[in-house]
């Protein structure tokens, strides 16, 4: 706890930023402020379909499907410290799952939501079985691999995924009766799933296993001393950051009604990692700033346009070397 | 075709490619083997490269032309330029966090990699650029067979490449401070070696190498562009932990057999050219997974 | 968010004092990629939709109203398509004109349904707009399945039998070969090798190996431009002798710029290209003079798309979105630049507009 009256040494020296934040943090560390100002967020996320267009909606849908998406990775290289550079490919596994399912076999939409949490844990345990056992670096190379493999074979398999064209015309979900082919249906249901997200990632990062993971990712050697089974508890985190993406990618094909391999290119899974960097890894409200920094500062600076990737890198650099916990704050007790 | 001619012309047609392998996988194991660096942005250095060997040789061949006279100066020219650029990079990018976890180094790789990549895409717009050399494909006709003197010259620039490379790390004091740093950073630095500048030599080598193999990929195939150096990059990668990460001789064994495996491998009739990266990339998964350290490599006990 | 209104604000200021009393305009919504690797199609198009605009303001405009666009960047990415098209209709416009990739445009179709807004699309032209049109989109450009014809008529001018087919695994170049598989194996005629290479390869030498050994007479290239010249080069280092032609996504000057004297004697299949056009050298001249650069090979069409909506809108005699759709459909031999414009009852161009080039000495030469 920061005692406003004496600050730490450290404190005097920082610059008015880091003052600003230490303030911030005070304020914040009361636990009743802390969720006044959270219901007051999900009081505006709700209310925003009553007074914004239809563009802003667009946008914040593809912003909260990009936060489900982080709060995923984030679990893998948040928590459990490993680098995934496929993870479009457990996104592509719900999508396809969620597409091929409805348009080829007659599937009810919410019915292919299961089947995609148990085809992303199959790929999970595939990628993540063999491969978790090998040094981190191998492992962001493997997992890069896979992704391309799983585009390519999603290119090639015409009969099932429609080749290179992809799946046009996936049936949209209904509820009770209701089609949802409005964007503001789908405003709230990636809110849903957001909040979803959210309190399972808490849940997680506070439980046993969250603590496994830190302790995994601080040192994997005594971890594995106080006898934690370091290939078991990563395999977790791997199998559920691809539940996470598998079921995102059931609503992205709901909501696009039409999917083809090239969205599934490595600079997706680039992206996602990036937006975890910047937001901060390893912390849930870091992945929201992360992931609507990504998604909407390209479309307030639309000029910037094609330099909007080279900004990206220059900032991830910059912030790995400058201010590695990422734009949100580390927690300090 | 006979099945014959299939054979000898996809030998040199593996040759070819694996040289390129070659030059781009020894940056990766040379870098790996000195700092265990996985240096992702290795594969857009090949593209740079390639495109400083671009606005290199549109100059010089206004004075000596675009045959092998102007292409020569502008390779040694990119060489340098690029060498320098990877040391700028490792000063500004990885050596603040030489000490930090692995995985912040990691994502500053990738970084470095997506400000090239997009850097290259912004200046050229996307667009394709035609290299501006004036080869022909006059060459040996056997048969079916034909191979040109442009790729009778490639792969003899390649070799001669590697034999400087060879004689540089073994006969040195350079290269034996490289080795030495391989083994044991510490020490070295305790013994008086300059790491840093022997780290920052490291980068230089490995990145000129990539640049000659981007300068030649722009001369033989003739067309470059921004995304060239994304695939490449993950086969030379492939090459070098075929061969050993963190050997020299096996990043250029690995890369020759990649580009021979691929080259038959596509020509299986169950195979098909659409699967030839799932080929590689499964090759690179199962070697990794029972293999890790390769024809060549040591055996690693440290974890991480 | 602030930003974005303060933006709209002051462009909807600057449109006010541009163009006198904002109520009387139209608004046109123009959705090409202006960023990513499709970039320089988008802007030829949007370059040359604005060119049509300001004739048509230049001539007092439409109904007595000036036009003012409004453009929406595609991205040639279906997930930023469908931003952009909500951002167009958030617009408050009262048509589109846009298009260029047929996988970002198709899933932007339903947005533009709900709204009711009618497009015209210049470009995209990939055979599922067939099933998948909601009634509000107008397309402009033959569809895939005239090329196909074309194709296989020109191939069998040339007298071949054997044929090997290449692809980029997208969507636009894997529609047209596999159709053109279907149509020339129809004929009795055999597809000895059918490959698809990935965008940006470079090394094609198993491609070319793979191919030689098949023995086809003629090799077919349906993607673009970049790695085609590549392949043509390799197919023709490597000792290829026969018969090579190429998709409409190769037809560019750039084809031959990077494949040199490789591309001689290459057939190649075309939209309407404005140098081939009867008033096409008028628009060649005024285009360059305008924007410094050469048109682009879908800018004639996206002209002629801007001037159909503006005739479209004076027949309907109001902006009602339905009246313009309905005009649109009714359409009767429209004459634009790259030829007369008639609707089928899918709302697809009547006829086809496929014309085969051969290079010649370096250039693109018309074959009868």
């Amino acid at each position: 706890m920061a005692e406003p009256s004496t600050p730490p040494p450290a404190a005097a020296a920082t610059s008015g930023l880091a003052g600003l934040e230490e303030r911030l943090f005070v304020f914040f560390d009361k636990r009743s402020r802390r969720r006044l100002v959270q219901g007051l967020l999900v009081l505006a996320a709700v209310s925003i379909p009553l007074v914004g267009d239809s563009y802003l909606l667009e946008i914040l849908t593809n912003s909260f499907f990009y936060i489900v998406l982080c709060l995923g990775l984030n679990i893998v290289v948040g928590y459990a410290g490993l680098l995934d550079l496929g993870y479009a490919a457990f996104f592509a596994v719900g999508a396809y799952t969620t597409g091929i399912l409805t348009s080829q076999f007659d599937w009810n939409f919410w019915l292919t939501i299961p089947a995609a949490v148990f085809f992303s844990i199959i790929a999970g345990v595939i990628i993540g079985g063999p491969t978790l056992r090998l040094r981190s670096d191998y492992l962001a190379i493997v997992t890069l691999g896979f992704g391309e493999i799983t585009r390519i074979a999603a290119r090639n398999l015409k009969e099932l995924t429609g080749g290179a064209s992809g799946l046009i015309g996936i049936n949209r979900p209904s509820f009770f009766g209701l089609e949802l082919n409005q964007i503001h249906h789908y405003y709230y249901v990636f809110f849903i799933l957001v909040l979803l997200a959210v309190f399972v990632s808490f849940r997680l990062q506070h439980s046993r296993l969250g603590r496994a993971w830190q302790y995994v990712r601080e040192d994997e050697d005594a971890a594995e001393a106080m006898g934690i089974d370091r290939v078991a508890v990563k395999l977790y985190a791997y199998v559920i950051g691809a539940v996470f993406a598998g079921v995102a990618g059931c609503f992205f094909a709901g909501k696009m009604t039409a999917i083809s391999p090239e969205t599934f290119q490595f600079m997706q899974s680039a992206t996602i990692l990036m937006a975890v960097v910047l937001g901060g890894m390893g912390k849930i409200p870091g992945m929201i700033v992360g992931a609507l920094a990504l998604i909407l500062f390209p479309e307030i600076f639309r000029e910037i346009g094609s330099v909007r990737m080279l900004v990206f890198g220059v900032v991830l650099v910059m912030m790995m070397i400058f201010r590695p916990q990422g734009i949100w704050p580390e927690r300090r007790n | 075709m006979t099945i014959l001619d299939i054979i000898i012309q996809q030998l040199t047609n593996g040759l070819i490619l694996g040289s390129f392998y070659s030059l781009v996988a020894l940056g990766y194991s040379m870098v790996y083997g000195i700092i265990k660096l996985l240096n992702f942005a290795h594969g857009d250095i090949y593209m740079v490269g390639a495109f400083v060997g671009f606005v290199i040789l549109s100059f010089v061949s206004t004075l000596l032309g675009d045959g092998w006279l102007g292409i020569l100066p502008s390779m040694i020219l990119a060489m340098t330029a690029v060498g320098f650029l990877g040391v700028l990079i490792q000063r500004i990018a990885y050596r603040p966090l030489l000490s930090a976890p692995r995985l912040s180094i990691l994502i500053v790789a990738v970084g470095v990699s997506l400000v090239l990549f997009n850097s290259v895409m912004v200046v050229t717009i996307g667009e394709y650029k035609a290299f501006p050399s004036g080869l022909g494909y006059e060459g040996i006709t056997m048969g079916h067979v034909h191979i040109t003197y442009t790729q009778m010259v490639m792969v003899g620039a390649t070799a001669v490449l590697m034999i400087a490379l060879h004689l540089f790390i073994a006969k040195t004091i350079y290269g034996k401070a490289m080795r030495a740093i391989s083994i044991d950073m510490d020490a070295c630095r305790l013994m008086g070696i300059d790491v840093n500048k022997i780290i920052a030599l490291t980068f230089f080598v490995g990145s000129s190498l990539a640049a000659a193999a981007g300068v030649m990929a722009g001369v033989y195939y003739g067309s470059i562009h921004f995304f060239m150096g994304f695939v490449i990059g993950l086969k030379a990668f492939t090459s070098a932990v075929i061969g050993g990460i963190g050997s020299i001789p096996g990043a250029m064994l690995g890369g020759l057999l990649l580009g021979l495996l691929e080259s038959f491998g596509t020509q299986l009739p169950w195979v098909g050219t659409e699967w030839k990266d799932v080929f590689a990339f499964g090759l690179l998964i199962l070697l990794l997974v029972f293999k890790p350290t390769g024809i060549l490599g040591r055996t690693e006990i440290e974890r991480m | 968010m602030k930003r974005i209104g303060l933006l709209l604000t002051m462009t909807a200021l600057a449109a006010l004092l541009a163009a006198g009393p904002a109520a009387a305009e139209i608004k046109v919504g123009i959705m090409v990629p202006t960023t990513g690797s499709e970039a320089t199609y988008g802007k030829d198009m949007e370059n040359a939709i604005k060119m049509a605009v300001d004739e048509i303001n230049a001539k007092g405009g439409v109904l007595g109203r000036k036009i003012a666009t409004f453009t929406g960047d595609d991205g040639c990415d279906p997930q930023m398509a469908t931003a952009a098209a909500s951002k167009i209709v958030s617009a408050n416009v009262d048509a589109v004109v846009g298009g260029y990739c047929s996988g970002a445009t198709l899933p932007t179709l339903k947005i533009y349904a709900d709204a009711a807004v009618p497009i015209v699309i210049p470009a995209a032209n990939s055979t599922k707009f067939i099933d998948l049109n909601p009634g509000n989109a107008f397309l402009i450009n033959s569809i895939g399945t005239y090329q196909v014809d074309t194709a296989v008529g020109l191939f069998k001018k040339l007298g071949v039998k054997k044929i090997a087919i290449v692809h980029q695994g997208d969507g636009y170049s894997e529609d047209l070969a596999s159709l053109t598989q279907k149509e020339w194996t129809k004929m009795g005629n055999e597809v000895v090798a059918f490959e698809v290479v990935n965008k940006g390869e470079q090394d094609h030498s198993a491609l070319v190996t793979r191919i030689k050994s098949k023995a086809p007479e003629l090799v077919f290239w349906t993607a673009y431009y970049a790695d085609g010249a590549l392949i043509i080069k390799q197919l023709r280092q490597g000792g290829y002798n026969g018969k090579i032609a190429v998709g409409d996504g190769s037809t560019d000057a750039k084809l031959m710029e990077i494949a040199g004297k490789a591309a001689e004697g290459v057939y190649a299949l075309a939209n309407p290209l404005p140098e081939f056009l009867g008033e096409g050298q008028k628009f060649i001249d005024a285009y360059k003079a305008k924007f410094k650069t050469s048109p682009g090979p879908y800018s004639a069409l996206s002209y002629d798309g801007m001037h159909l909506l503006a005739d479209a809108i004076q027949r309907a005699g109001s902006t009602d979105k339905n009246k313009i759709a309905a005009a649109l459909k009714a359409t009767q031999g429209f004459k634009g630049l790259s030829g007369p414009v008639t609707f089928t009852d899918k709302n697809l161009l009547a006829r086809s507009n496929f014309v085969v080039l051969v290079v010649k000495g370096g250039k693109f030469t018309l074959v009868n």
